[in-house]
């Protein structure tokens, strides 16, 4: 494990992060839409 | 599920041992083989609205093309990056290289058909005739082109059974197969619903149209 590679690694889980917390959003939100959409009620 | 294939991401992440630049494979591969993977599912799909037009298996194809076309920028991206450091250059037109552009602009212009034509019966019907012609061509462009031609790329491309790697690599280098198909499993079923929903829409606003 050089020096550099730890900041690589760092960066590499952030962008990982960002991408799961995005895509569970997203995932989320669709939930939503759908709930909505199969009871007009809302 | 999602949170075991979350976690599965970060863990490819945290770990990875030999050979600095090698790592860069970790995710090169698994990236062109989900490609190759998204490629064969949109004609399947294509294949299927043809024969039964169902609205769903359009949505899975243009899911899948998207997905594909995604991936192989990703793999193209990531495969320029280890090309610079294993053969000193970013780019340098190697058949591989060259193949992978073409894919690319086969695909691209599959979005620029399905944009092109207003009819949305007609664009269904023509994207679905494109992508079964498109993936005709992705065996030769992944397959054939690198190996009859002198390419520095590996011979064994798509053969992820490699001695050379040691245990530990191996396992972190199949996690991270699983790992991209879980995340292309996972934007493929988001992409999906939203299409289902979209389509919902449509169909509640031409009702409301009629009343």
């Amino acid at each position: 494990m050089g020096n550099g590679l730890i900041y690589v690694m760092a960066v590499n889980i952030v962008i990982w992060i960002g991408i799961a917390f995005y895509l569970f959003s997203l995932d989320r939100k669709i939930k939503k839409l759908e709930r909505e959409m199969n009871d007009p009620s809302h | 599920m999602l949170i075991i294939i979350a976690s599965f991401l970060y863990a490819k992440a945290a770990v990875g041992f030999p050979g600095e630049t090698s790592r860069i494979m970790i995710y090169h591969v698994p990236q062109a083989w989900v490609a190759t993977l998204a490629f064969f599912i949109s004609m399947i799909a294509s294949i299927l609205y043809l024969s039964k037009r169902r609205l769903n298996a359009d949505h899975i194809a243009v899911t899948a093309a998207e997905l594909g076309f995604l991936f192989s920028i990703l793999a193209t991206v990531s495969g320029s990056i280890f090309a610079k450091v294993t053969w000193g250059s970013y780019w340098n037109w190697d058949p591989r290289e060259t193949s992978i552009v073409i894919l690319l602009m086969i695909y691209g212009a599959y979005f620029a058909l399905r944009s092109a034509v207003p009819d949305p019966e007609r664009k269904r019907v023509f994207s679905a005739a494109y992508a079964i012609l498109a993936f005709a061509t992705v065996p030769f462009l992944v397959f054939v082109i690198p190996r009859i031609t002198m390419s520095l790329h590996p011979e064994d491309t798509m053969n992820p059974v490699d001695p050379q790697l040691d245990s530990r690599f191996m396992t972190v280098f199949l996690g991270a197969m699983v790992a991209y198909s879980g995340l292309f499993g996972w934007m493929f079923n988001l992409k999906y619903r939203l299409l289902k929903i979209e389509e919902k829409i449509y169909k509640g606003l031409e009702e409301w149209e009629m009343d």
